[in-house]
């Protein structure tokens, strides 16, 4: 059972951190709030969301677990006056969600959950680098990396206390570096890993928005990234398993 | 740019500025017995074909052959490119100037003509008497079949009744259907390619007051393209095949080697014109294009061989029930001689995804297989796609 009301605004948002991984989910509901976690048909992203009952204006639910059309939530959600407040409404065991804004109300309906990927298990992974920049700082950079090429690598150099993204082309190259000091925080580790851009092209865009993005980093390690949405009520963690060139 | 490199996307639109393609024209001095010209035709016509030169009037007319002019007809008896070529020389283009802005397509006595012919799905008999007798100009391009003769009309008669299927009778008739839905019905109704594009070419899908003539050019590369824009929405929602699977097949000296591997929509193609082939120069020329599972925007380097080569692999991911990363690699060797139109490309596409697949252990395994099909490996130093999939890890390798 789901009753609740939302911000547009916050909605799509969290609509949004979804679909840039994958286009269908199981929605896990409890009173705590909603919560995704998914991985994309080639394992080689995962996204976790949090979604605390705080970020809603009233919520009430039950413990249920759904499966969602993200594609589709993400064009209707596109079409809401950000303006509005949307209302969700799911009775136990319905088929359909309702959703309410403006006068409107949309019915859609759910993916039978059997059909959906399981939740994946949490990788255990150490990485041992980290560092925080700005959203807009970190999309810039894989937006210019996308010009040159079809990866980049993310890394740290301890020796002078950089934090670096690069990107090699077949004839062009291009090389951002940030010292230490200009980052809000910088925990050095040897770490350096290749990833692709036609996944990060699309989380970037997200993470954009975001004030500040903790890059959680290893050496050949997947790539971690956490920020909040929903004005810190929601959290996100996306994870992206580098490519490794040297086999 | 190098020369042969500019020839391999021209493929014989001028774009190196000369009055006449010198590739092309090469043809010409092969064909032993050119026709005499004639006045008037009485006789079959299979099929409309319209012009893209100075479009939107454009000139378009019909086709006038007794031979079959459907490439899928010309596969099913095993035609030589020699017997095209012999075939399409005594092929004569009717012309007719036509005003292809939208809306305009239902005027004009010639449109009315026009039309029974490109609906009908077996040829029709024509009556047409020219301005000037027709002469010889076996024309070749990249994209169309060869057409050797063609002529002004000046007065045209349809003797026969157009022999119309229900589909298409149904399709052409509604006035509310947009035309990228109505390709896509006549196809999913069993219609090939062919007579979609006849149709399409001769105004009659579409929003009645959008329909226009289509230049066959411009409408070939259009069906196969959004038909597969629609087949690959579908697929993407289909499980991934489960193994590394070859397919290989071949017409007329245009070699087709795909892989398909378990994971998403993606598709490349890598067109290698080997070392004296046609457009080549005396080095190997290769041209590369891909797509993700986003829409695609730009127009493909590869011309419209991109777009006939990945119908077909749809076609056959579509009829699996299945989604898949794809690598497939065309080589045309010295032997095509003859440009003879992308269905070149989707006929030989097919009849490799109708081949007995060859099934790998993982995409190294895939990738040897490949190059035993292909002679050589020089395809693999020009694969992304290979690369990524031999370096992208998987979250649960840690």
């Amino acid at each position: 059972m789901l009753k609740a009301a939302i911000d547009t605004e916050v909605f799509k948002e969290a609509v949004e951190v979804v679909a840039a991984i994958v286009s269908e989910c199981r929605l896990n509901i409890s009173a705590n709030g909603l919560a995704v976690r998914a991985v994309d048909t080639a394992n080689v992203a995962m996204i976790s969301l949090e979604l605390g009952a705080p970020a809603f204006n009233t919520f009430a639910a039950g413990d249920s677990q759904i499966g969602l059309d993200i594609s589709k939530l993400k064009n209707i959600v596109a079409s809401i006056n950000k303006a509005d407040v949307l209302t969700l409404d799911l009775p136990d065991g319905a088929y359909k969600m309702e959703l309410a804004y403006g006068g409107f109300k949309y019915s859609i309906s759910l993916l039978d959950v059997n059909t959906v990927r399981k939740d994946p298990n949490l990788p255990s992974i150490q990485l041992p680098g980290k560092v925080v920049i700005a959203g807009a700082e970190l999309n810039n950079a894989i937006k210019a990396a996308s010009l040159v090429s079809d990866k980049i690598a993310f890394g740290i150099n301890p020796d002078n206390e950089t934090f670096y993204m690069e990107a090699d082309g077949d004839t062009d190259h291009i090389n951002l570096e940030i010292k230490a000091a200009d980052l809000k925080t910088f925990i050095p580790a040897e770490a350096r890993s290749l990833f692709s851009l036609d996944y990060l092209k699309d989380m970037g865009r997200v993470m954009s928005k975001a004030e500040e993005v903790e890059i959680f980093l290893g050496k050949d390690h997947p790539v971690k990234f956490v920020f909040t949405i929903a004005g810190g009520e929601g959290k996100v963690e996306y994870l992206l398993a580098p490519r490794i060139e040297s086999d | 740019m190098s020369r042969s490199q500019q020839c391999v996307q021209c493929k014989g639109r001028g774009f190196c500025g000369l009055p006449k393609c010198p590739i092309t024209s090469r043809f010409y001095a092969k064909l032993k017995e050119k026709p005499r010209p004639f006045e008037s035709y009485m006789g079959e016509s299979p099929s409309v074909f319209i012009g893209s030169y100075s479009y939107p009037r454009v000139a378009g007319g019909p086709m006038m052959t007794a031979q079959a002019d459907d490439p899928e007809e010309w596969v099913r008896k095993g035609c030589s490119i020699d017997d095209i070529v012999a075939m399409r020389s005594s092929t004569v283009r009717g012309s007719k100037t036509l005003n292809a802005a939208a809306g305009k397509a239902f005027l004009a006595r010639t449109a009315d003509s026009i039309q029974e012919v490109a609906i009908s799905q077996k040829p029709i008999d024509i009556e047409v008497a020219f301005e000037k007798p027709v002469s010889f100009d076996l024309k070749f391009d990249g994209t169309l079949a060869p057409v050797g003769l063609s002529g002004e009309i000046k007065k045209m008669d349809v003797l026969d009744n157009a022999f119309v299927p229900r589909i298409v009778d149904k399709i052409t008739s509604d006035g509310d259907l947009r035309a990228v839905d109505g390709m896509y019905e006549l196809f999913k109704g069993g219609i090939d390619v062919h007579h979609i594009q006849n149709v399409l070419g001769a105004g009659l899908l579409g929003i009645e007051k959008n329909r226009r003539f289509v230049p066959t050019r411009w409408g070939i590369t259009a069906i196969d393209d959004s038909i597969s824009r629609r087949l690959k929405s579908e697929i993407m929602k289909y499980p991934p095949i489960s193994d590394v699977t070859v397919f290989s097949g071949a017409i007329h000296a245009n070699h087709i080697v795909c892989m398909l591997v378990p994971g998403d929509w993606k598709f490349e193609m890598i067109e290698i014109w080997e070392k004296n082939s046609m457009w080549a120069g005396d080095s190997d020329v290769i041209v590369v294009d891909s797509e993700t599972k986003k829409s695609k925007n730009d127009y493909s380097p590869i011309g419209g061989a991109y777009y006939s080569a990945r119908l077909a692999v749809l076609e056959y991911l579509s009829d699996i029930r299945r989604n898949a990363e794809v690598i497939l690699v065309r080589r045309a060797t010295k032997d095509y001689w003859a440009p003879l139109g992308t269905w070149v490309i989707r006929e030989a596409t097919r009849n490799a995804m109708n081949s007995q697949p060859v099934k790998c252990e993982d995409t190294k395994e895939g990738a040897d297989t490949v190059t035993k099909f292909c002679g050589g490996d020089t395809w693999l130093k020009h694969s992304r796609l290979y690369t990524e999939l031999r370096t992208q890890k998987s979250l649960f390798d840690f």
